[in-house]
């Protein structure tokens, strides 16, 4: 027998690099390796390096003998994605994780992988810049893994996803060859974009080694606004109509009464939906955009308005954003649906009517009417047993629940234009499905083939885990 | 016998009227804005997706490559026909489709003019924020392969930031769909990849995009200047300031005694560079954000500050800038264009760099760009009739080029690499990242029949280089 790959990989990397948390090789199945777990499979060794040096060692050296590698950063979304093929190596990267290069004046900065959205943000704010990227979690989660997983927030809308703000990057293959693209100039044709192509595909391309952004200037203020209204219907209305003002928010939210509840908001107990209005920017205009707002929401039917400012509105922009992701908000079933902004309201006409008094558990819906993105949580009212995660076995009544609810949403998101992305589901439910719900059309699948083809021919890099199970 | 049942072929999928194959015929297709030239074996004009498909389905079968060509007014050579190939000119595919207001998004043809969507979605409010110098007369497909940039993509991103969806013909003939109706799609970014592929993954027949609603107040700041030194640390102070405009343009002396010679912008012969600056959003932003860019102007040493919110007013300021390429006409009758990026914090460090550039190869060289984003544009003037001066020119273009990117910047901010500037690749590129880049053409285009011999550095392509005529003097045909 050869030697258990965490000792090979001690010798490779060296001992500080690799986690053998009982001191040799042979570490699996102990606890620290669990942490690692996706969908309840630990890998057998876990890489922390602090070089690119590394992770190119670990790549050649992982080619070399087809094992595969996981890379992650906070671990804050490692929920996404089917279920994988093969776990062997987890490549930690969050300890490769330093700013390399921040000009406030040219409003860009070049990272590692491995740093926070929060330290980030920190390091920014010195500079008086701001990236407007978001993420659940953002003291874990990593600017690689918001990349990677092509997490956004509240603020989409205004700020648009991390492929907006994304300039230069580079990576190391599944060959363990590094390679660039893009650049550090907030404009440029040079090359073909595989900015684009890196941003969202879940690692399964390469391991992100460097990212640069463009920044935008710092926000001098904050602020928000929480409307109760009697109704979903009611809610959905006046936000479309506050959405299409030119003093719209940055950010507008509908919630309705389950999700408004783990948001803590409790204006008015028999509210039925709130609208959530979130803003940035100059403090005149702010003012501005947040009094003629709370006047249109007033004059659509809101039974109260209350206004948040500065800490308080960026508290709730944050819950909002953690919801569904923070420990005790992750739902039995979570699915993002992807819809024209119009077909949001639809969408949610079609399924509130019904969501009522199912299985004793409960359906949130946060609806992100500007950008055309609606999160469907439901939370078992037996709520712990959801909280304990995922490796639980789910009873036959949840599983064939999801099953039908998820062939029910996409099939209606389908009918809209839009897709469904399943993020939280029992595992026995994610043995059954494609948590993507596969591509528009199978021309476009094939040319997604190609390209993982072309990228990681042995398959090793999070294997089975994206859109077609590539 | 077998090129003459090609062409028939063609002839058999469009109708008759529509495959240009005599050789007087196809003299306006060997152009378009760049330095080189190259004839087509024959320009097809489809009607349809359908007609676009079945033309590229025959091309694969006969081995032949192709090009889509839109209004032909790109600055790398990037519409130029590869060797033995053909074109496929989107001249007649130009419908606006579909506008979704509530939406907000357009569903065009690719042949539709930048600017007629733009007028056409202002009636309803809304606007196409990409609005490169062309705009009167480049096609939304040439837009989507270059990915187009222009004055407002400062604060609003190049042509990529605003594609939702297309439709798409692969090399052998097959259609597929990229992107979606929404903001988001799951899966790889196949929109995302192809938007900027220069014609070398598909050729996209039918367009999404994004549209924008119009700013409430727009307000347009002259600020003139003694020399060009001042004028860029005005553009840093601003910059600094932590505004970004929606655009920020530079003009330097020698384009603003050119474009004084043909038109009067109103700018004063004597100064040494003027600052254009547009501000948009909420009454209260422009007007709190105005004083602070005023400021920052006077700090800096401007001589002179005009202020405009009347659209007539606003259009007199931009008057110059959208003139100047077209005056340079009277300065020599020969142009070649650079399209570097730097950060934006070394602009003045690569002026100087232009200004000795042009003494030591003896060429005129002027400078019209986008400061903002740090794009610059040395537009280098010369009569190509004079030995050794096009040699010359070209010379000095790659020592800019060279020097912009030492400097942290690249070769090409929003005209593409296409022919021109495929050599200079290695300058930002290693072979293992062109390697990358091959590989995922190779997923779209297998056996690369589209648009071959563009962007790699050794891709052979057999093109001849021919100084361009600059327009003449006072003509708007020429873009940037």
């Amino acid at each position: 027998m050869t030697e258990p790959i965490a000792q090979q990989l001690a010798d490779l990397l060296g001992r500080d690099t690799v986690l053998m948390p009982d001191g040799a090789g042979g570490a699996a199945n102990t606890p620290e390796l669990e942490k690692y777990a996706v969908d309840g499979l630990a890998p057998q060794v876990v890489v922390q390096p602090t070089d690119r040096e590394s992770i190119a060692r670990l790549m050649q050296w992982a080619a070399a003998r087809q094992v595969a590698v996981l890379p992650r950063g906070g671990g804050v979304l490692s929920a996404l994605g089917n279920r994988p093929a093969q776990v062997d190596v987890a490549l930690d990267l969050s300890r490769y994780n330093r700013v390399l290069d921040y000009q406030p004046a040219d409003l860009t900065v070049t990272v590692e992988p491995g740093v926070t959205l929060q330290t980030l943000s920190r390091e920014l704010a010195r500079g008086g810049k701001f990236v407007p990227l978001e993420s659940p979690l953002s003291h874990r989660a990593t600017l690689g893994g918001i990349l990677a997983a092509n997490a956004s927030g509240p603020l989409r809308h205004a700020y648009g996803l991390a492929r907006d703000w994304l300039i230069g990057i580079s990576v190391v293959g599944a060959d363990g060859v590094e390679t660039k693209a893009g650049g550090k100039v907030v404009k440029n044709v040079t090359g073909y974009d595989l900015n684009k192509l890196y941003t969202g595909s879940l690692g399964t391309l390469g391991v992100i080694v460097e990212a640069s952004f463009k920044l935008a200037p710092l926000m001098d203020e904050w602020a928000a606004l929480a409307a109760p209204f009697p109704s979903m219907d009611a809610a959905i209305a006046a936000g479309r109509s506050l959405i299409a003002q030119v003093y719209a928010p940055q950010g507008l939210q509908v919630v309705n009464r389950p999700a408004a509840r783990r948001l803590n908001l409790t204006a008015d107990s028999a509210a039925g939906a709130y609208v959530l209005a979130l803003f940035a920017g100059r403090p005149r205009a702010v003012g501005r955009r947040r009094e003629e707002s709370a006047r249109l929401l007033g004059q659509s039917g809101a039974t109260a308005v209350e206004s948040l400012d500065g800490a308080a509105g960026q508290a709730l922009l944050r819950q909002v954003t953690d919801l569904g992701w923070s420990d005790d908000t992750i739902p039995a079933l979570g699915m993002r649906v992807n819809l024209p902004p119009t077909a949001v309201g639809q969408l949610v006409a079609a399924i509130v009517g019904e969501s009522a008094g199912e299985s004793g558990a409960e359906l949130g819906l946060v609806a992100d009417l500007g950008f055309g993105v609606a999160h469907l949580l439901r939370w078992p009212e037996t709520f712990d047993q959801a909280a304990a995660g995922n490796e639980e076995p789910a009873g036959d009544a949840v599983i064939a629940g999801s099953l039908s609810e998820i062939e029910r949403m996409q099939a209606l998101a389908r009918s809209m234009g839009g897709t469904v992305v399943v993020e939280h589901c029992a595992p026995a439910v994610k043995a059954r499905i494609d948590v993507w719900g596969g591509a528009a059309t199978e021309a476009e699948l094939e040319i997604m083939r190609r390209i993982k083809q072309n990228f990681d021919p042995l398959g090793l890099l999070n294997p089975g885990r994206f859109m077609g199970r590539l | 016998m077998q090129r003459q049942g090609f062409i028939d072929r063609l002839k058999a999928i469009v109708g008759d009227d529509y495959v240009i194959a005599h050789p007087e015929d196809l003299l306006v297709y060997e152009y378009d804005g760049s330095v080189d030239r190259a004839m087509p074996r024959a320009v097809v004009l489809p009607a349809s997706a359908g007609e676009v498909s079945r033309t590229l389905a025959l091309a694969y079968q006969e081995g032949v490559p192709v090009v889509g060509r839109g209004s032909g007014t790109g600055l790398s050579g990037g519409a130029l026909a590869p060797p033995g190939g053909i074109q496929i000119a989107f001249t007649r595919m130009n419908r606006i489709l579909e506008v979704d207001t509530e939406n907000r998004t357009a569903t065009i043809e690719p042949g539709v003019i930048n600017l007629d969507l733009d007028n056409h979605v202002r009636k309803f409010g809304m606007r196409y924020a990409p609005d490169p110098s062309s705009q009167k007369a480049c096609s939304l497909g040439g837009n989507i392969a270059e990915n187009a940039g222009g004055p407002h993509c400062l604060a609003y991103g190049a042509t990529t930031n605003h594609v939702l969806a297309l439709e798409v013909a692969l090399e052998d003939g097959t259609m597929v769909n990229l992107g979606g109706p929404a903001r988001e799609v799951p899966g790889y970014d196949l929109r995302g990849v192809f938007v900027g592929s220069e014609g070398t993954f598909g050729i996209a027949t039918q367009i999404t995009v994004r549209l924008l609603p119009l700013p409430e107040t727009v307000k347009t700041f002259l600020g003139i200047f003694p020399d060009i030194e001042s004028a860029c640390s005005a553009v840093s102070a601003v910059i600094g300031h932590g505004i970004v405009p929606a655009a920020l343009e530079m003009i330097d002396a020698l384009s603003i005694r050119a474009v004084q010679q043909v038109t009067d912008a109103g700018y004063p012969e004597d100064a040494g560079a003027v600052l254009l600056i547009e501000l948009e959003g909420l009454w209260e932003e422009v007007d709190e954000v105005s004083r602070e860019v005023e400021s920052a102007l006077w700090e800096t040493g401007a001589g002179e500050v005009r202020v405009a919110e009347e659209d007539r007013e606003r259009e007199r300021l931009w008057l110059g800038r959208k003139t100047a390429f077209g005056a340079f006409g009277a300065i020599a009758p020969n142009y070649y264009l650079v399209d570097g990026v730097v950060p934006r914090t070394r602009l003045s460090q690569v002026l100087r760099k232009v200004s000795e550039v042009s003494e030591k190869y003896g060429i005129i060289i002027a400078n019209v760009f986008h400061a903002g984003d740090g794009n610059l544009h040395p537009c280098m003037l010369f009569d190509g009739r004079e030995p050794g001066v096009t040699e010359r020119a070209m010379a000095g273009a790659a020592e800019l080029m060279e020097y912009c990117v030492a400097v942290g910047g690249t070769l090409s901010g929003e005209h593409g690499i296409g022919l021109e500037k495929k050599q200079f690749m290695p300058l930002v590129f290693t072979d293992a990242d062109l390697a990358v880049m091959r590989r995922t053409r190779d997923a779209f285009a297998p056996a690369n029949r589209l648009n071959p011999g563009k962007i790699f550095p050794d891709d052979d392509g057999f093109y001849q280089i021919v100084p361009q005529p600059t327009p003449p003097p006072g003509d708007t045909g020429m873009y940037v």
